[in-house]
């Protein structure tokens, strides 16, 4: 606003203020800057991925001659392959099984867990919600979980694989967090209306913080799908293994292929990457809840 | 005024569906947290029914003083802290400059490449860690076109354990930038724009904006940032399972306290099941955690309390 008098001269509706015009002119350098970073970034990103699918559309020896050039065949009989060969069907249902059951199940108890607690309706709420919060400061349970595991008789075991995902303390504190802005009134018109207990949160409470029960399930469900160092440690029968697992012992097997190995890599992204372009907003948010939090 | 629905009996309802819930999660999380300290003292295995002795701080010495294979923990504990040093520093800074660049108006596309960049956090370590093994591959590869290009050679994750153990930190930082970068971008969002406006008629250059007004107002970002990456990187391992393996000269604590307590690389292995040694070091991964999360968490009070009280 210094120079009024050359704001003036401006016309019509494409009126610019000088000051814009001039760091407009000072930004140009820093803007072109940005694009350029953004390119190489998106180079680096996308990159990897662009190879993934090119290599997943090239026969073998197309593959062995150049590594980088652009499928000329469009090999799709690749993603067959890998489907039979890598025991798809197998794995992908068991992964598909344990999420489900282990996020259902975890959500159930997260909810009944996160309600009185936000609510003080139980003694020590505050004590309660500590206890989970410092679990993701202690040392890593590993070794005495799997002990704990061996003696319950739950080594090489489904069920027992699936118990492994039921606690995530950062789930509750997103729920805890979120049941705080529902109002109270509701529960003492729900009591007064002689709703129990049970019904009021199921049927009341959880449709109204669905958004965090959303982020919560999505983030559960991603850590339990991607896991792979669990089912290395608990599952050594091969037709328990879920996805993650089974890549690895794909890759061990099939290692030097690279277009049928692609074409696995692929068919395990595809899922999350639907997933992801679905749920981006409560996966972004729930990261950044919880790491605020936590 | 504390509200219960149900009288007598009826007000216990809400602890019996509380129950559940606790019960589970001190069974499989943090009774065996806990726990970990206990099993340090002893020669626990991983064989069902086998006795299990207690051998105090016997294993904390073998882990600290005893000759080669000590030597060998000392690496891979010099080993972890260069991984956090590189990961968080380098994480850091990306995070930051593109959670700028995006938060500029004037950038189109900003939506396009934040999901571009946060795309790899949720594909998890086998399939990031499986795609940058295609894209290493060493016998003309993207990578190694370009780097012959530029006139560099590498062997890539068949190198020499130092060169396999620096992709692999490009790969972790490839991996988790975005997370960074949404967090920043969370805190960038919470900066009135007024201050920059301001800033801007005040005349003030790019540097000199970022330096009185963008930085000082995201240190909340800046401390959950710091804090996660440190506590993450200490404790990162998958990405070594999946692209080297057990292999000499790489290991970090996390690895090796799965491969001493776990057997080596895959199931087919099971040459040491050495639980008790792998709990002690569990807790001295664990303290390196504490006394860096702890020192970390002290200064950035200290600067926070300097900066915004």
């Amino acid at each position: 606003m210094n120079k009024p008098s050359n704001m003036q001269k401006t016309v019509g509706s494409q009126a610019i203020s000088v000051k814009q015009m001039d760091s407009g002119r000072r930004f140009q350098w820093g803007l072109i800057a940005s694009y350029a970073i953004l390119v190489l970034f998106t180079i680096i990103y996308a990159g990897p991925l662009l190879m993934l699918l090119n290599t997943s559309l090239k026969t073998m020896p197309e593959f062995m001659k150049n590594a980088v050039a652009v499928t000329q065949s469009f090999r799709f009989q690749n993603f067959a392959d890998a489907w039979s060969k890598a025991n798809f069907p197998r794995y992908m249902s068991n992964t598909l099984l344990y999420t489900f059951f282990a996020t259902v199940v975890y959500i159930l108890t997260a909810v009944f867990v996160a309600f009185p607690i936000a609510r003080q309706y139980v003694r020590w709420s505050g004590a309660i919600l500590t206890m989970f919060v410092v679990a993701l400061f202690l040392p890593p349970a590993l070794v005495p979980q799997f002990q704990l595991m061996l003696r319950l008789g739950l080594y090489n075991n489904p069920v027992g694989y699936i118990m492994l995902f039921l606690s995530n303390p950062i789930g509750i504190v997103i729920l805890v967090n979120y049941i705080k802005t529902v109002p109270k009134e509701m529960d003492e018109v729900a009591a007064l209306d002689g709703c129990g207990y049970f019904r009021f949160v199921l049927s009341i409470i959880t449709p109204l913080i669905q958004p965090a029960i959303a982020t919560v399930a999505v983030l559960h469900a991603i850590g339990i799908w991607n896991e792979l160092i669990l089912p290395t440690i608990y599952l050594t029968n091969q037709k328990f293994y879920p996805i993650t697992r089974g890549m690895i012992v794909f890759q061990g097997v099939y290692g030097s292929n690279w277009p049928t190995l692609a074409a696995a890599v692929l068919i395990m992204t595809l899922p999350m990457l639907a997933l992801f372009l679905l749920l981006q907003r409560y996966i972004i948010s729930g990261l950044t809840q919880g790491a605020v939090k936590g | 005024m504390n509200y219960h629905f149900g009288r007598g009996y009826g007000k216990l309802v809400p602890y019996l569906f509380l129950f559940p819930g606790i019960f589970i999660y001190m069974l499989i999380a943090l009774g065996p947290s806990l726990a970990t300290s206990v099993f340090s003292f002893t020669d626990a295995t991983g064989i069902k029914g086998a006795p299990v002795h207690w051998i105090g701080l016997e294993n904390y010495r073998e882990f600290l003083m005893m000759g080669q294979a000590s030597l060998d923990n000392y690496a891979a504990l010099g080993r972890t802290l260069l991984f956090c040093l590189f990961v968080t520093t380098v994480q850091f800074g990306l995070g930051l400059l593109i959670a700028i660049i995006l938060n500029q108006k004037v950038v189109k596309g900003s939506n396009f490449f934040r999901t571009l960049f946060f795309m790899p956090v949720i594909l998890g370590a086998v399939i990031q860690g499986l795609i940058w093994s295609l894209f290493l591959y060493p016998m003309g590869g993207p990578v190694a076109r370009i780097m012959a290009f530029l006139g560099a050679h590498s062997e890539f994750l068949g190198g020499k354990p130092s060169e396999a153990f620096a992709w692999v930190i490009v790969i972790q930082i490839w991996a988790n930038m975005g997370t960074t970068m949404v967090i920043f971008i969370a805190g960038l969002q919470t900066v009135p724009s007024e201050l920059y406006e301001a800033a801007c008629i005040d005349g003030a250059s790019s540097w000199q904006v970022f330096q009185n007004v963008t930085w000082p107002l995201l240190t909340p970002s800046v401390n959950t940032n710091l804090l996660l990456n440190i506590i993450g990187s200490l404790q990162a391992w998958q990405l070594f399972l999946v692209l080297l393996g057990y292999r000499n000269g790489t290991q970090v604590l996390g690895y090796l306290i799965y491969a001493t307590g776990f057997g080596q690389t895959s199931g087919s292995v099971t040459s040491s099941f050495r639980q008790g040694y792998a709990a002690a070091a569990s807790m001295i991964l664990f303290l390196l955690v504490l006394v860096l999360g702890m020192t970390t968490q002290a200064i950035l009070q200290r600067r926070e309390r300097r900066i915004l009280g």
